[in-house]
């Protein structure tokens, strides 16, 4: 009996000391593409994590700037991407570019072709016709003949020839916009740079897309999913070491007309954007060196699910090695990959959804 | 003099006196009833609701304010002031120079980890608690 009292003391202690052991947690935050960015750096100094973090957000300023997709100068630095953009549409010869936007280039082809070309940076003009090539979207009046088109012309990554770290497109109508595949790309930059820096634990998010470097104290790092039409999460996941996870929706960047949602996820083989969704989120484990990183991934994957629906998001999931996914259709029904499901920890535990099989 | 003796009282007492008003099942019931209690502390906290708000202004803590006392705060963003409410342990953006107005859209907060963020203006609330329910969020 005494020693249950002894060991029921011992658990009490242990919960009134693990409250005084916390490892110091750096805290930065910043707007860098157009959105939200943060960084969290766990059991560094904090002079030392204040240095990193600000490396790292240098780093997505330069990013950002470089790869600008409408703005020709953006702090004085004319962006790279924008002078590509104008070499394609006049059909100019090959102009150089730097060795990592050509890798860039040719990772962004291979991704485009496994999505079938759901995922389509060169879709740029259609973009820009729908209004998301702004700082702030309002309603635009739909240029039906102008979008069918661009449709027409078909702008696809396979267009872009790239040679001897030179580009050139074969096709005038293609302009790329990296809006969903830079801050994926940043990420794993970033993870990058703070693992070359010996840094053990680290969260960034950049714009909702978020990646995890070792875990928070002793447990992993949790992440909240924001709920696609409430100011909440709807649901908390652990992410594991070199995880990332990344959702698309339509209640960032949208504008309404005539009490219907536009959104900037555009379908290329209509030209419109994709209306059977609210959001997509994948789960993306570490990958092997020699291909697209998680953070790329998370970015990415999550648009042909969007644009294609439910009913294609196994298959599509799969082309890209990603088990783990969640679906909230237009209609709000959840749809959850059976191993999203054993990951998922629910904020309301009333909560409807369908697990795939 | 002897020295109280925690021990050696607890070992008097023991034998006949606890086990003649306890019976195991009582025990058990009790410890049943210890670790609940851990339980529910540990699941109705991460869902409690927020204390303090956070307000950012671009890369900085712009104020941190305690969610119990109504106040109106206008927060000098690029565009224009926003006005932020707290009242009755909620916040909310109440109103803003931005053209899209989805932050003023959010409404009111109260649950700790629930954020709102005014992109156009660079200002965000995140509301605190005593535990933070996650790190960070994905959306």
């Amino acid at each position: 009996m005494f020693k249950f009292f002894k060991s029921l003391a011992l658990v009490a202690l242990c919960f009134a000391l693990s409250a005084c052991f916390k490892e110091p947690l750096y805290h930065s935050q910043s707007y860098v593409f157009g959105t939200l960015v943060d960084i969290s750096i766990a059991g560094e100094s904090d002079e030392r994590a204040a240095m990193l973090a600000n490396h790292v957000f240098q780093n997505f300023q330069n990013l950002h700037n470089r790869l600008h997709a409408w703005k020709a100068t953006v702090a004085n630095q004319p962006s790279e991407l924008g002078e590509l953009n104008a070499a394609f549409s006049k059909g100019e010869a090959p102009l150089k570019i730097s060795p990592d936007l050509a890798q860039m280039l040719l990772e962004i082809r291979t991704l485009s072709e496994k999505s079938e070309g759901l995922f389509n940076p060169g879709i740029g003009q259609l973009i820009g016709l729908w209004g998301f090539q702004r700082d702030e979207f309002t309603a635009v009046t739909i240029d039906a003949q102008k979008i069918k088109a661009l449709v027409k012309a078909n702008p696809r990554m396979a267009d872009i020839v790239v040679n001897n770290q030179s580009a050139y497109s074969n096709n005038a109508a293609l302009k790329l916009d990296l809006g969903g595949y830079a801050k994926g790309y940043a990420l794993d930059v970033a993870v990058a740079y703070l693992r070359q820096q010996g840094v053990k634990n680290a969260l960034i998010n950049i714009g909702g897309n978020v990646i995890a470097l070792g875990q928070h104290g002793n447990k992993p790092w949790r992440v909240g999913i924001q709920h696609p039409r409430q100011p909440t999460a709807i649901a908390t996941l652990d992410l594991a070491d070199g995880w990332a996870i990344g959702t698309s929706g339509d209640y960032q960047r949208y504008f309404m007309l005539n009490g219907q949602r536009y959104c900037h996820i555009i379908d290329p083989r209509t030209g419109y954007p994709a209306q059977h969704m609210q959001s997509v989120t994948v789960l993306v484990p570490p990958q092997a060196a020699n291909q697209s990183q998680a953070g790329v991934l998370s970015d990415v994957v999550t648009k042909p699910i969007f644009i294609a629906g439910a009913t294609q998001s196994s298959r599509l999931a799969q082309a890209f090695g990603i088990q783990d996914f969640m679906l909230i259709d237009a209609r709000a029904h959840i749809t959850v990959s059976k191993q999203m499901a054993q990951k998922l920890h629910w904020v309301n535990a009333d909560v409807q959804f369908t697990t795939l099989p | 003099m002897r020295m109280f003796n925690l021990q050696r009282f607890l070992k008097r007492l023991q034998p006949k006196r606890i086990s003649a008003y306890f019976l195991p099942g009582d025990m058990m019931v009790l410890a049943l009833g210890v670790l609940g209690v851990f339980y529910l502390f540990q699941l109705l906290w991460s869902t409690e609701h927020a204390t303090k708000v956070q307000i950012r202004l671009a890369d900085k803590i712009y104020a941190t304010y305690s969610l119990k006392l109504q106040r109106e705060v206008h927060v000098p963003g690029k565009l224009g002031d926003t006005v932020i409410n707290i009242a009755n342990g909620k916040a909310r953006f109440a109103k803003s120079p931005c053209q899209g107005q989805y932050c003023v859209h959010q409404a009111w907060l109260s649950l700790a980890g629930q954020a709102a963020i005014c992109l156009p203006n660079q200002v965000s609330l995140e509301l605190l608690g005593e535990n933070k329910p996650y790190d960070s969020l994905n959306y």
